[in-house]
Order: structure tokens, then C-alpha cells, then sequence
């Protein structure tokens, strides 16, 4: 039976306290199985930042459940002492911007969070070197980032994310910085590596032309989140 | 694991050499001032080293001619020498003159004034690197070769001209001032001659023949069998004189002539010391504040504090490291230039080292505490 994928029940975030209270986040609900790539959309401010942040384990949600594959790790607090832990462990991230350690060439950056995992190192190099040839990135590995192009830098972010073998990635607007054309192949690479590496993906996104690549679309409607399918052809969701 | 300061400091490789330059300069002008401070505490010593006495006969109740006016008579080495316990005695003068050199520009001097024939010779033969010792009782003259006069050179001084017949290295007073010994009888007339004028001039006035027998201090050495405080005792209950050991008068220099100076330039040691710290902490907080957004990425994707921490901390230390290094060589290159006598010592150089690592260590906690306040959620959202 395949484990992984992430599901989120009855999911709050209030800020603020009384009168001043906002509540960005109101009941979300919903689930990402391993292998679909997601698409997380709202207009600005809606609560898509503060829903992926929950989800990623980096802030605290007011109430609510959240599971990561068959572990629970949210339920009204965090089940886990350790986040960055759990960060680290089971979740990758993509940005917008590609945000590679910029002092470390490309292998080492894909080497490094299995290697801080204390994983073995004969193991790591392996799986860094797979994952750069299956993105193309083959002849770049001693590269640093600045010496290569956006496009091939966000695809060192992607097998960063992939390095640990994570049960969900989170990508907030992948390709924000790239232009059209770049940002339909990565989204493209983004939805082969959900089936290829069974691993499920939400992605951020305000570019509605980059939607039918996805399997499902959580749309942020009044602090709730609606699942919706992938449409057929270009239409205005947003 | 993955080195992160290694890499980190290869990617910014000359950014932190010059960083580290910059800071090395600041503690080389340390290292000097700290030597500064050694020299004039040694340059305080080297007269009373060379001289190598028992004991300081000077005028009663005077702390003797480095730190007062003392004179005694001439004479009072004589009657030492009959004293039990006293082996050599030996009359000397001490004078602060201005000399002139060729192109007449004033050097200032403190001229030593012994008996080419006495029993003591304050020209250390270990620091006489040209000519000889004084042997004439008249117009011969060793200089320092700070003075920049030449062996064989004639120097003017009071109504006479003489010879440089010795040329010595390293030997000043305790203010810095280079020495140059002449003889007793020599100085005697520079010091206590009047000029002729000032002679009929008192001669009007009744006032009788001038005093020129006399010196500054008699110096002893003591018969084997004889302790410098008994001996000391001895005399000083003829009541005329007051005798001071030579650790106490190493005292009276170090604590009465040297001791305002001394605590003046260890105070700006310390302030610069401080300085270094305060600017190596500062240097820290921008290099940190340089990277917090990738600190952010690296703690949003899980990158445990540990590791950044280290890197942090192991930039800092290896910052401090670089900069000693340079700021020694720095200070080699440049001491030889001051005017005053430097003294650097590998003693001091360490002890600095440690200052410095516990300052970069200390630096570094700002860092962390950057670190530590770094928020991962700002990587998100943009």
C-alpha cells in the first residue's frame, strides 16, 4: 500500500485576538495523494503564504489536523517536538525564487540536507548525482549557482527538494521569476516527478495557463479551500 | 558533511582577506602599542642594567638623579671606599643636553658622565658596535648611534669640542632620549662651570668660587659576604646620604618616572583592544545580516541551528586567526620605523591572540543571535 501525500481536516489560523482578530484560515480542508500535483490559487492576500506555511510546518495553525502520509502530525498542537525535523525529514520546498545556498556549488547544494539528515554519504552523492541527471543538470554539478541560468538553477531548487525522498513539496510560485516558456516546462518537470517519484506536490500559482497540468486545484474561497478539477482548457479560475 | 565556512569563505575569498587585513592592521597598531609600553619600561632599565651596582648613594632625602635633583660631593666615593662591605665605588653625572648636528638641527641627549679610569665603565662592550671607550679624561665623546653622529665626527658642546670615539646601539634613558658618555671631570664642567660673565658676575657680588666637584650619584659594589640592605643601612646612618639598592632604584624608575606614561599608553592599549572587539563584532553582524536570507532558506528547508551556528562561529574564529597573523607581520614590518624603541614579544603577540579569540568568540554570539532570531517564514511568500 502506498503511504505519503498529505491531508488536512478542519484547518484554522486566526491572527490577532478579539475585535482585532482576522481569520485568514477557516476550516480548510482538504488532500494530496502521492503522485498528484496540486495547484494552490487565491487572489493576493487570501491566506495562500499562511496556508503553506501551516502545511510546511512552519507556523502553527490555531486548530485543526494534519497528517503527512499515515502520521498525524498536527492536532491542535504539533505532535512532534521537532519541526525542522519534520521540515527536513518529510518536506521539500521549492520558492520563487530559486534561493540556492549561494556559496555552494550545485552538488553540494542538492548533498546537503540528506547529509545533514546524517544519511551515508556513498548513499547521498548517488541519489544527488540521479536526481541532477534525471533534471538534465548532468554536466553542471560543479557549477555554482550564479553561473547558470534561472531555469537551470530552479531545477537544482527541485532536486534539492527531492534530495530526502520528502512525502509532500511545497512550491510557492515556482515560476514567478521564469518567463512562459520556462515556467511550462518546469511545471511540466514538476508533474513528472509527482508520478515518477510518487510524491505529492502543491504548487502556488496566479498563472492560470499552468493549471491543466495539474490533477486537482485547491482554490482558497473565504478562508476555506475548495477542490476543484483541473480544467480542460485555458479559463479564468482566479 | 559539507564544510559550510570553508565553502562560504572560498566564495568570498578577497572580501575576507581584506576584511581580516583591515582588522589585522587594528591589532598591529595594539602590538605596537603594547611594545611601546615594553620599550620604554626596558629603555628605563638599560643605564641601570650597564651600570650593574650594588647600590645608589644619592643627596639625602632625594630619590636620586633619574626621578630628582641630587648632587653630592666628589669626594664622598672616596670615603665609600673605606667603608666596610664596599668594594667599588664610583662618582657619575647625569645631564639632559641638546646637541647639534651638522645640518644644526637639535638632538636631544642625556649625557653620562664617568672616570675613563674609575671602577666603573657604564659603556657595555655588548653595545658598543663602532670605536672604543672613553680613555682621555678630556673631549672624547660615545655617542648612540640614534644620535647620528659618525666615529671620528667633532660635536660642540659648552666651550670645548669632541671626539666621537665610540659608537653604541640601543642605550637611551628611561624618556627615550639617546646617551652619549663623557668623562667625569668633562661633564663636571659642562654641568657645574659657569661662563664667565656669570662668574664676574658673582665675583661682584661677593659670592664666593663656583663648586665644580661635584656629581649626581656614587655607585657600589659590594664584597662577597655583604647584603646591599645592611650595607645601605650603614650608610644612611652617617645621615647625609640616601641609598637605594638597585632593585629599588628599578622601582623608583619604573613607578615614579615611568609609571604616568607607562598607565597613559596601557589604557589606550586596553581601549584599542576594546575597539578591535567592537569592530570584529560589528564586522560579524554585517557579514551575518549579509546571508540571513539564506540562513532563513536553510532554516525554513531544515538546516539544523547547529550547522549554521558553526559556520558562523568558525568564520569568526578563523577571522580573528587571519587578522592576528596579519596584524603581527604588519607590526615586524613597520616597529623598526618609530622613533621610540618598540619591543615586540611573542609573549605579548599570544597573549593578544587569546584576547582577540575570546573578542571573535564573543563577536560571533551576535551572529548567532541573528541566527537564532532568523525567521524561516520570510523565505516564503517572497
Amino acid at each position: 500500500m502506498e503511504t505519503g501525500g498529505i491531508r488536512v481536516n478542519n484547518l484554522h489560523k486566526t491572527f490577532g485576538q478579539g475585535e482585532n482578530a482576522v481569520h485568514v484560515i477557516q476550516g480548510a480542508s482538504f488532500e494530496v495523494k502521492p503522485g498528484e500535483l496540486a495547484a494552490l490559487i487565491a487572489p493576493s492576500g487570501a491566506g495562500k503564504s499562511t496556508l503553506l506555511m501551516m502545511i510546511g510546518c512552519v507556523l502553527d495553525p490555531s486548530s485543526g489536523e494534519i497528517w503527512l502520509g499515515d502520521t498525524q502530525v498536527y492536532q491542535n498542537r504539533w505532535l512532534e517536538k521537532d519541526t525542522r525535523t519534520l521540515r527536513r525529514e518529510k518536506i521539500g520546498f521549492i520558492f520563487q525564487a530559486h534561493y540556492l545556498i549561494p556559496f555552494l556549488n550545485v552538488l553540494d547544494n542538492v548533498r546537503l540536507l540528506p547529509l545533514a539528515n546524517q544519511e551515508p554519504l556513498p548513499q547521498v552523492e548517488a541519489r544527488a548525482r540521479e536526481l541532477l541527471g534525471y533534471l538534465g543538470l548532468e554536466e553542471k554539478l560543479h557549477a555554482m549557482p550564479s553561473d547558470l541560468s534561472g531555469g537551470q538553477n530552479q531545477r537544482v531548487a527541485i532536486a534539492r527538494a527531492l534530495a530526502t525522498r520528502p512525502q509532500i513539496i511545497l512550491a510557492d510560485e515556482p515560476t514567478a521569476a521564469l518567463d512562459i516558456e520556462r515556467a511550462h516546462s518546469v511545471v511540466q518537470l514538476l508533474r513528472q516527478i509527482a508520478k515518477e517519484q510518487r510524491v505529492a506536490i502543491i504548487m502556488v500559482t496566479h498563472d492560470e495557463r499552468l493549471l491543466s497540468y495539474c490533477d486537482k486545484i485547491l482554490k482558497i474561497v473565504a478562508g476555506k479551500v475548495d477542490t476543484l478539477p483541473p480544467p480542460e482548457t485555458t479559463e479564468t479560475f482566479i | 558533511m559539507i564544510h559550510l565556512a570553508y565553502q562560504d569563505i572560498r566564495h568570498t575569498l578577497s572580501k575576507f582577506l581584506v576584511t581580516a587585513m583591515g582588522v589585522g592592521m587594528l591589532l598591529g597598531i595594539v602590538l605596537i602599542m603594547i611594545g611601546v609600553y615594553r620599550g620604554m619600561v626596558d629603555d628605563a632599565r638599560i643605564l641601570l642594567n650597564d651600570i650593574q651596582a650594588d647600590l645608589w648613594i644619592v643627596q639625602q632625602d632625594t630619590l636620586g638623579p633619574f626621578a630628582e635633583s641630587s648632587r653630592l660631593h666628589q669626594d664622598t666615593q672616596d670615603t665609600l671606599k673605606s667603608l666596610d662591605g664596599i668594594d667599588k665605588a664610583a662618582a657619575l653625572t647625569f645631564q639632559n643636553l641638546q646637541l647639534y648636528n651638522r645640518q644644526q638641527q637639535a638632538i636631544r641627549v642625556l649625557a653620562v658622565g664617568y672616570d675613563p679610569a674609575g671602577d666603573f665603565q657604564p659603556v657595555s662592550p655588548e653595545r658598543l658596535i663602532q670605536g672604543r671607550a672613553l680613555r682621555a679624561q678630556h673631549y672624547e665623546m660615545v655617542v648612540t648611534d640614534k644620535t647620528g653622529f659618525q666615529l671620528g665626527e667633532q660635536i660642540a658642546l659648552g666651550r670645548d669640542t669632541y671626539s666621537v670615539v665610540g659608537v653604541t646601539r640601543g642605550t637611551v634613558s628611561s624618556s627615550g632620549d639617546p646617551l652619549i658618555y663623557i668623562s667625569l671631570k668633562d661633564a663636571q664642567n659642562v654641568q657645574f662651570s659657569y661662563s664667565n660673565p656669570r662668574i664676574r658676575s658673582d665675583r661682584a657680588r661677593g659670592i664666593g668660587g663656583q663648586q665644580t666637584q661635584l656629581v649626581n650619584t656614587v655607585v657600589a659594589t659590594l664584597r662577597p659576604g655583604y647584603t646591599p640592605v645592611a650595607v645601605a643601612s650603614e650608610i644612611e646612618t652617617w645621615k647625609h646620604f640616601t641609598t637605594y639598592t638597585q632593585s629599588e632604584q628599578a622601582t623608583i624608575l619604573s613607578r615614579n618616572v615611568i609609571e604616568r606614561s607607562s598607565k597613559q599608553i596601557g589604557l589606550f592599549t586596553a581601549i584599542l583592544v576594546l575597539v578591535s572587539g567592537i569592530i570584529i563584532g560589528l564586522i560579524i553582524y554585517t557579514m551575518t545580516l549579509e546571508k540571513i536570507k539564506e540562513i532563513s532558506i536553510m532554516k525554513l528547508i531544515g538546516i539544523p541551528n547547529r550547522l549554521v551556528i558553526k559556520m558562523i562561529v568558525q568564520e569568526t574564529l578563523l577571522l580573528g586567526a587571519i587578522a592576528f597573523v596579519f596584524g603581527n607581520f604588519f607590526a615586524h614590518l613597520i616597529y623598526s620605523q618609530f622613533p621610540k624603541r618598540v619591543v615586540l614579544l611573542w609573549n605579548d603577540s599570544l597573549a593578544l591572540f587569546s584576547v582577540i579569540l575570546a573578542a571573535s568568540f564573543l563577536a560571533s554570539l551576535v551572529g548567532v543571535y541573528k541566527v537564532m532570531k532568523a525567521d524561516p517564514a520570510t523565505a516564503i511568500g517572497g
